[in-house]
């Protein structure tokens, strides 16, 4: 059983931010019927990693992550033809996704402003950089730019010097998977309350605002005046002697603030001489800048000498926080996500059988599950006939 | 009395949170957002330490306040049979739970599915966990930069030839608690078709390698380990963050030829042979970020944005707290909203990242400790003034 068996979901998007909201939805068993470019199809196609061999437009290990579960229609619904195959379709829906810059969608005769009278049912949700009507000096942006103009950007990495250049975030695409999530969010308790309501709803979602919203811990208690704002790049950081170091085979982070994570460095060290040099109670009492430089010096000269997984769980055990910093061959090896089954083997015809990543969230009673691979460019066209 | 029926689409849903710090709270606010009536259960004996962080008055603490707006307190002994029969009570008359304390506590103070489940069949019951509830590792504990490095994210961002430096340290919890909130409501939308509640368990180490699918994805087909790169892109040059006049910061990202020629026009590079495809713009992307810092480094950003903008060219000021604070299209969003807390007084908060026909509205601050327990235990569990008089006498609430 599947938590949204027979929710039929029309995709119109193009890049990863509405592509990964209709994978949320389809692993959950909606019906997410993607319209794509005859011949060229979605340009997530176009973006890699590439596996070696194959026809080209089935060849984006992206793509294949990003359209599980899902049904491929070639359609361009920018001719005249296709809008109005499109009209037809949007009849038998529940949903429409779209990450479209904003006023596309009035292009293609998908107003959001009509929706109350043409598609009263219909839960329509648009992602976008800046949100609908976006002002002149933000209508270009990738995922990048925005991560820069949400807070995010300008604070990464913690702890920066003042004259190196704020970072990019993990990955291509985080931008957009968070926005996706909220998305998905959003269109789900849309059609929960449509279940009895009967109603539909126009969703905006603003790729800022979703990270800005990330921060509301510290950007909360800046609007509400209870923190400092300044042009510092460490304005959201917490100071002490938490960080990543090096290991042999790696790096692990460690995190302390509490004298109990100082009492099981103790234990694990088995007390030795330095730690004498540290008032009790520094962390939360006495944390100065010379203070925290000499901790971090001893800790880096010991965990040198450490393998990550094996000094991680001795420290745990201890009640001291410490963690392996893993990589994607770490995590394929990791017992943990073998036991949750977080990587599920997809066979795709023509990538053949690769591990992918899947979800956070384990449902008892509709667990999220990867039935299809990824669809061929068009492969469910000829359906399409009875499909609606 | 607070106003419960706001409007939204999770108007009439009940959420209990047994939650501390941010990644559980987030979800009750994501979802108080979204119309529920979210209710937290809290203890003077074991408090949320984002109510005493830098504060005397614990109904004034700016983190929780920041993260728990347009929620209910009720404040319960749960270290008393009565307590946690009071809260066994609450969840027989709710819809859902989150609990995010450490592994295996609500078992220990009685509050285990198995036994919510019997006061409430059809309870969607939602625990988080760095790891999620069960595993090998299930037992192992920490704080959102263990996440991040755990999850994968970490040693993909740092300077290029450097040691990683990971994500910002606030970085985490929030992403965590939005995966959670997504998989309730889903978990909601099946109970409304069908009746059936469940238990959902929620990993916040995979929550975050959710946020690099296709970076693991080039493992899997390639056997490729990705390291931190600066700000380098396959597919984009250039792609980087620039300094500006009065130690700015300007980010672009250009994905096309179109772009680059628009670009290139604006800086006079037009007939750079160096940088005349992509490929070469790869090849010699040291060269370009050089021309491009020398282009930008006396300009002033807001000039500049406007002048790449105004070309077609994706480009964005980096903005410290300073300016994200002062953002107008942020305000003129209702991203930036004022709410009221039980005194009168006004107060800025976060609003959702969202605008939607038909919203909830969103009118209060975080509650004072125990702010609703007159509503809690009047209202909803139907108790008279003796009896919650009684329990306020022998401590069970307060």
């Amino acid at each position: 059983m599947s938590a949204m068996r027979g929710i039929k979901v029309l995709e119109l998007s193009e890049s990863v931010s509405g592509e990964y909201c209709g994978k949320l939805l389809s692993d959950f068993g909606a019906e997410v019927i993607k319209l794509e470019k005859p011949g060229t199809g979605s340009p997530t196609r176009r973006l890699g990693p590439f596996a070696a061999k194959g026809d080209d437009n089935e060849r984006s290990g992206l793509f294949a992550y990003l359209n599980t579960n899902k049904r491929s229609v070639a359609l361009d619904v920018t001719t005249v033809a296709g809008s109005a195959a499109l009209q037809k379709l949007l009849n038998h829906v529940d949903v429409v996704i779209d990450d479209h810059a904003s006023g596309w969608l009035k292009d293609i005769g998908l107003d959001p402003e009509t929706l109350d009278g043409k598609w009263p049912k219909l839960v329509l949700c648009s992602i976008t950089s800046f949100g609908q009507s976006p002002p002149e000096d933000r209508v270009h942006a990738e995922d990048f730019t925005v991560f820069q103009a949400s807070g995010l950007g300008y604070h990464t990495p913690s702890g920066s010097a003042d004259d190196m250049p704020p970072l990019k975030g993990a990955g291509r695409f985080l931008t957009s998977y968070e926005a996706g999530l909220d998305a998905a969010l959003c269109i789900s308790a849309s059609l929960y309350e449509r279940e009895v309501s009967k109603q539909g709803r126009f969703i905006d979602i603003s790729k800022q605002q979703v990270l800005a919203s990330r921060l509301d811990y510290v950007l909360g208690q800046m609007v509400a005046g209870d923190m400092d704002v300044s042009t510092n790049r460490t304005q959201f950081d917490l100071f002490g002697p938490a960080g990543i170091f090096r290991c042999r085979d790696g790096f692990a982070y460690i995190w302390m603030s509490a004298p109990s994570h100082w009492d099981g460095l103790r234990k694990l060290l088995g007390d030795p001489e330095w730690m004498n040099e540290f008032p009790e109670r520094w962390l939360e009492r006495e944390c100065t800048p010379e203070r925290v430089k000499l901790c971090r010096q001893y800790i880096a000269e010991w965990l040198a000498t450490q393998e990550k997984e094996k000094v991680a769980a001795e420290a745990q055990k201890l009640g001291l926080i410490l963690v392996a910093v893993n990589n994607a061959e770490d995590l394929k090896a990791s017992p943990q996500y073998a036991f949750r089954k977080f990587f599920a083997e997809v066979n795709h015809p023509v990538l053949g059988a690769a591990l992918h990543p899947t979800v956070p969230y384990k449902l008892s009673a509709t667990p999220a599950q990867i039935t299809a691979p990824a669809p061929l460019l068009g492969q469910h066209t000829s359906s399409m006939g009875e499909q609606p | 009395m607070t106003q419960r029926m706001r409007g939204g689409p999770l108007e009439g849903v009940r959420v209990v949170e047994l939650t501390k710090v941010w990644a559980g709270p987030y979800v009750g606010k994501l979802l108080a957002f979204l119309g529920a009536e979210v209710i937290r259960i809290e203890s003077l004996d074991s408090l949320d330490v984002t109510r005493t962080y830098g504060v005397k008055d614990i109904n004034k603490a700016p983190g929780f306040q920041a993260v728990n707006p347009q929620k209910l307190s009720v404040q319960v002994d749960m270290k008393k049979p009565e307590g946690i029969k009071l809260v066994l009570d609450l969840l027989s008359k709710s819809d859902v739970v989150v609990e995010n304390l450490r592994p295996g506590a609500v078992k220990r103070l009685g509050l285990g599915y198995d036994v919510v489940k019997a006061s409430k069949p059809d309870i969607v019951f939602v625990s988080m966990g760095m790891y999620g509830s069960e595993g090998p590792l299930s037992y192992q504990t920490g704080y959102a930069p263990c996440f991040a490095a755990l999850g994968g994210l970490s040693l993909l961002v740092g300077h290029e030839n450097s040691p990683p430096g990971a994500m910002n340290i606030r970085y985490a919890d929030s992403t965590f608690g939005a995966a959670a909130a997504f998989a309730t409501v889903a978990a909601l939308l099946h109970r409304r078709r069908t009746g059936e509640g469940q238990f959902i368990d929620v990993s916040a180490v995979e929550s975050m390698t959710s946020m690099i699918g296709d970076t693991i994805m080039d493992y899997s087909l390639n056997d490729v380990v990705h390291e931190c790169d600066g700000n380098l892109h396959a597919e984009m040059a250039p792609h980087g963050v620039y300094r500006c006049a009065n130690g700015e910061w300007l980010s672009i990202a250009v994905s096309s030829e179109e772009t680059w020629h628009s670009m290139s026009r604006l800086m006079g590079q037009t007939n750079n042979a160096l940088f005349s495809t992509h490929a070469k713009r790869k090849a010699n992307e040291a060269q370009l970020n050089q021309a491009v810092s020398a282009w930008t480094a006396d300009r002033d950003v807001h000039e500049l944005v406007e002048l790449l903008q105004a070309n077609g060219v994706a480009a964005a000021k980096s903005q410290s707290s300073v300016d994200l604070v002062a953002d107008p299209h942020l305000w003129a969003r209702g991203f930036y909203r004022e709410v009221t807390d039980k005194t009168g007084q006004a107060k800025n908060i976060i609003g959702p990242s969202w605008k939607m026909s038909r919203e909830a509205a969103i009118t209060d601050a975080a509650p004072q400790l125990g702010e609703h327990n007159a509503y809690v235990f009047g209202e909803l569990l139907g108790l008279s003034a003796e009896q919650q008089q009684q329990f306020t006498d022998s401590g069970i609430t307060r």
